[in-house]
């Protein structure tokens, strides 16, 4: 019977060739992109996975409230507050570690003294309780030595990198930044990327100086703890301990009001308002978004599935009556006809593997991640892709195996079924559902690509085109260097300006401090401090509005602030603030300029109040303004002057205009993503639009030959076939035009300078989606209605 | 062997209720060749779709060897029609997508016969009808003629207790259509019930008995004395 079954359902997808094509093209690119997306969400959902007790682990994360109804939020805590957890939380936690971040050169020599390795490390401080907390896997050595300053333990990696076989490692030692040496006693195999913590470099934290290290008013996000509940507690059980704790550390006065919070470990890769050592984070929303956009490609897909099994059914109506005849049970038919969709939904799943393949490297380029589509690596893959089978078969076979297997044999077997049967009405709808989808994603498209342009072409307050950023190593000695290096840098032909500076005016690097207005007691916000030389405004071409610009000074003897600034202290005029005296990390001194508002942040948020004012021991980049036309060779030059200021630390560099762009990174990807995805959906529906009018045409054959005979024209005849379809489609719109406003209304709303919601778009959403419905059913109706009439009636 | 009793079948639609069967009752013999004739419209193909169970009747009985067939549930109903009945139309119904030999093998599958048994009985078959060389051609290969004799032979192959056919001359020319009648009473000799819908007197004349049916009654019943002579 089967094999009998799989001969019929060959022969028919051969007879209608169109619409077998129409079908597994469409469902093949709907699953093709389906499988992609879930294999980024698999890896996305793969992060901080697969240590032992992870349900236990914690990091510790702080929080600050303001009166003014503000809230800030760091992944960092105050350094001292490890040992004090250590202490106070005794009876509910098992360990708990600080982990430190820190940046700086590695130097490796060989056996003979000579320096063989110098490169720009990521290191991290860790206590030997964190390999408590963390079950890496060792590969020699072990954490033991941690409890000693002085000690490293590397990633396999990293060890092959310094010493070229990663069993020569142990005993050997590394400098790190310039002062100390650390031997090396332990080797872990390499933490895979999808890890919030990027472990390679290992030190003892017993060799950390910071000067913050007894500070319980400095939070910086370099400095992390982690713990491990004790088994069995449940964290809620700590609320209370908690808020004694931070009455009994938090005595002094400060603007916000200092919180701690217990974040999962299964928190930090999608928590947004807390980053990581990775710097990756994937808000669980946009996985939400992606999974919505896989159902709409796989619901569009299913449903040109559905209406061309539906409308083919009356060929396959004797069929089913002969088989009613001879004694087939109505269930038998529901699994042939299932078996056959089954059958093209696998045949699908076949082109789409092939599709997914090809895509790969762009999606992996997208998202910078190292996705893989590997059954041995992820056998969910395989699982996932059998579920998607047997889904689409069920949502796009079941309908219209229902209704084939419904037909009355009496009425069959005299090919008495009528060709509307199985749902002309749900067609229709289905047809509009498809339509509602695709015009919703279009308007989408549009809209992300519009506030892209926005902000792209928002003035920012100030020009980063062709600006270089250089790093500048900022030590006691570098110091001394600054000036021999400023002048040499200007120089150089083809450098307009050189400016040294903490930042550039737009950073993701912002601090707050807490500071004094003419007088008062401390104000109720933090300023934004930038610390910049005289040169900063001319740099970046940043304009005052009243007063002067810095003299030139290593220290802070006077203040430039922003308007922001001005208007959170109610300063209506910019000249009434010159002269009146800040108060900023124990300097008190006066504001001697205003400068215009610039956007010091990515253009998701406000502006901050700002302070601009000298101090040498923190400027950390050199901004290098050049000249547009002479660039490449240029920085050349500035790396070659930089390295004969700087021979014993590494250069880096990086354009201020891709900095910038890289805070749009996540919008970059969601507009690249709609495009394509949108593409796909609008390429899905109308091949589906094309395969229903096709039908029509042909069910309409005699009906338009007559017509003809009696006198219509072809042009009529067109309208004729078309005007329904134009209907639907017409109707689609409407149902798009609320949900897509929702949905957009809500994106934008993630932004503070956004565009208005205009008619615009939605407006050239309909304008797109009936004209490309007009040709796609006009070229098969001319088809229908120009054929040569008689041969139509003929037949009869 | 059946036993119709008070039979009523009434189509409903939008505008109008159509009284096809008004209190048939039919008797049919084992053995027997029984046609049925009258005018366009008067309901015999519904008399035979409901005797076939492809239509269920609003009242009435129908007995056939004393088993009651109308209260059968739809699984019980196809049961009962895949082991004791054959078909055959007037415009053939056979599946174009399937090869003659597929074609007369299908109602075996449904009857779960093992597949070496299968290929016998078509084999068999197939020879009986004289369409041996036809057997790997699908259907819209063939003349109308050679199509209902796989028909034929599709109703036969199960050896069915009663076929059912409806004016299965109908599309088919004077030779073609005594060639079809000749098959039939061959069946019938080897004593298979046969019910035959027709227009046509002349192949009424193969039958014992002629039933008349005249807006879903039935009007008169004449034995065909000539045939039946010919038996004796
Ligand atoms: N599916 C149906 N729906 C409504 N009326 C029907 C249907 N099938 C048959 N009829 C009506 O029932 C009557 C008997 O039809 P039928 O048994 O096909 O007649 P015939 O004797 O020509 O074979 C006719 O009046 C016909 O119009
Ligand atoms: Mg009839």
């Amino acid at each position: 019977m089967f094999k009998l079954n799989l001969k019929i359902a060959w022969r028919n997808l051969w007879k209608n060739k169109g619409y077998t094509l129409i079908n597994v093209l469409g469902l093949s690119i709907g699953m093709a992109s389906c499988i992609l997306i879930f294999i980024f969400i698999r890896y996305q959902m793969s992060f901080d996975e697969g240590f032992k007790d992870q349900d236990r682990i914690y990091r510790m994360v702080s929080s600050w409230d303001y009166s003014d109804g503000n809230q800030f939020y760091s992944q960092g805590v105050p350094i001292p507050i490890t040992p004090a957890v250590r202490d106070d939380f005794s009876p509910y936690i098992e360990k708990v570690s600080a982990i430190q971040n820190s940046g700086g050169i590695v130097k490796v020599n060989d056996q003979h003294g000579k320096e063989k390795v110098k490169s720009i490390e990521n290191v991290f401080y860790v206590e030997p309780d964190f390999f408590e907390i963390f079950n890496y896997k060792w590969l020699s050595g072990n954490y033991e030595s941690l409890k000693e300053p002085n000690h490293a333990v590397l990633s396999k990696e990293m060890a092959k990198k310094f010493f070229g076989n990663w069993n020569d490692a142990l005993g050997k030692t590394i400098n790190y930044d310039g002062n100390l040496n650390y031997i090396i006693t332990g080797i872990i195999d390499d933490v895979p990327e999808n890890n919030s913590v990027p472990l390679r470099i290992m030190l003892s934290y017993k060799s950390l100086k910071d000067r913050n290290l007894n500070n319980w008013g400095s939070v910086s996000s370099a400095s992390e703890s982690y713990f491990k509940l004790k088994r069995g507690i449940k964290i809620e059980t700590l609320s209370e301990p908690l808020r004694l704790f931070i009455k009994k550390y938090y005595t002094e006065k400060a603007p916000g009001k200092e919180g701690h919070i217990f974040q999962p470990l299964a928190d930090i890769h999608y928590n947004e308002r807390f980053g990581n050592f990775s710097g990756r984070i994937m808000p669980k929303k946009q996985l939400y978004g992606l999974m919505v956009i896989g159902l709409f490609l796989i619901l569009t897909a299913s449903i040109n599935f559905i209406n061309l099994a539906t409308a083919q059914a009356v060929s396959r109506s004797k069929e089913v009556g002969v088989r009613k005849v001879m004694g087939s049970q109505r269930g038998q038919l529901v699994t042939q006809f299932l078996t056959e969709t089954f059958i093209i939904v696998l045949i699908s799943l076949l082109i789409a593997s092939v599709l997914t393949e090809i895509a790969l490297p762009s999606m992996q380029n997208l998202f910078n991640a190292k996705i893989s589509f590997s059954f041995f690596q992820h056998p969910i893959i395989l699982v996932f892709m059998f579920v998607l089978v047997v889904c689409v078969s069920l949502i796009a076979g079941f309908y219209p195996a229902v209704i084939m297997s419904g037909f009355n044999p009496a009425l069959a077997i005299k090919n008495k079924i009528s060709a509307n049967t199985g749902g002309l009405g749900l067609r229709k709808v289905l047809v509009v559902v498809q339509f509602a989808i695709t015009i919703t994603l279009i308007i989408g498209t549009l809209v992300i690509l519009q506030q892209m342009k926005f902000i792209r072409e928002q003035p920012l307050g100030f020009n980063p085109t062709a600006i270089a950023m250089v790093d500048l190593p900022n030590d006691s000695l570098t110091v001394e260097r600054f000036n021999r290096f400023k002048a040499q840098l200007k120089q150089l032909p083809g450098v307009e300006e050189v400016s040294f500076c903490r930042t550039a005016p737009s950073s993701q690097n912002n601090n707050g401090s807490s500071f004094a207005y003419n007088n008062s007691k401390d104000a109720d916000f933090q300023v934004n401090a930038k610390n910049a030389d005289e040169d900063f405004l001319k740099t970046f071409d940043l304009k005052l509005i009243a007063g002067r610009n810095l003299s030139k000074s290593d220290s802070t003897n006077e203040f430039i602030v922003n308007e922001t600034l001005l208007k959170r202290l109610n300063v209506a005029k910019p000249a009434d603030a010159l002269g009146k005296m800040i108060s900023l990390g124990g300097q008190k001194k006066p504001i001697v300029g205003v400068v215009q508002d610039f956007k010091n942040k990515s253009l998701h948020e406000s502006i901050d109040p700002i302070i601009v004012c000298s101090r040498i021991e923190r400027y950390y980049y050199a901004a290098v303004k050049l000249n547009a036309k002479q660039m490449m060779t240029t920085m050349k030059s500035v790396e070659q002057v930089w390295k004969s200021n700087f021979p014993e630390f590494v250069y880096n560099e990086s354009f201020l205009n891709d900095d910038i762009n890289n805070f749009y990174q996540g919008e970059k990807i969601m507009g690249t993503l709609f495009k394509v995805f949108a593409g796909t959906i609008i390429f899905i529906s109308f091949i589906g639009l094309f395969g229903l009018i096709s039908f029509v045409a042909a069910q309409r054959t005699k009906e338009v030959a007559i017509r003809k005979v009696l006198g219509a024209s072809t042009i009529e005849l067109v309208r004729m076939l078309n005007g329904s379809f134009l209907i639907m489609v017409f109707i689609a719109n409407l149902v798009a035009w609320p949900l897509a406003y929702l949905f957009i209304s809500k994106w934008l709303s993630g932004f503070a300078y956004r565009i208005d919601i205009s008619i615009w778009p939605f407006a050239l959403a309909m304008v797109i989606s009936m004209a490309i419905t007009l040709i796609t059913v006009s070229i098969r109706s001319y088809k229908a209605a120009a054929a040569n009439t008689i041969d139509a009636l003929k037949y009869e | 062997m059946i036993k119709i009793e008070n039979l009523e079948k009434v189509y409903k639609t939008e505008e109008v209720e159509t009284t096809a069967l008004n209190g048939i009752n039919l008797h049919v013999a084992a053995g027997e060749f029984v046609s049925i004739m009258g005018p366009s419209g008067c309901g015999k193909s519904t008399l035979l779709n409901v005797m076939g169970l492809l239509d269920k009747p609003e009242s009435g009985s129908y007995k056939f060897i004393d088993t009651e067939l109308l209260t059968l549930n739809d699984r019980e109903r196809s049961n009962f029609r895949k082991r004791n009945m054959g078909f055959v139309f007037q415009n053939f119904n056979l599946i174009d997508e399937l090869t003659v030999f597929e074609n007369i093998e299908l109602p075996l599958i449904y009857n779960k016969i093992p597949a070496g048994e299968r290929k016998r009985l078509v084999n068999e078959i197939i020879e009986r009808m004289n369409i041996v060389n036809r057997s790997g051609h699908f259907p819209q290969q063939l003349s109308g003629g050679q199509q209902q004799r796989v028909a034929v032979a599709r109703a036969l192959v199960t050896k069915p207790k009663l076929v059912l056919a409806d004016e299965p001359t109908g599309n088919l020319d004077s030779a073609h259509g005594n060639e079809v009648m000749e098959l039939l009473c061959e069946l019938n000799e080897t004593g298979t019930t046969i019910v035959m819908v027709t227009h046509s007197s002349h192949d009424a004349s193969f039958s014992n008995r002629i039933i008349n049916l005249k807006d879903g009654h039935v009007i008169s019943e004449k034995i065909n004395k000539s045939r039946n002579e010919e038996l004796i």
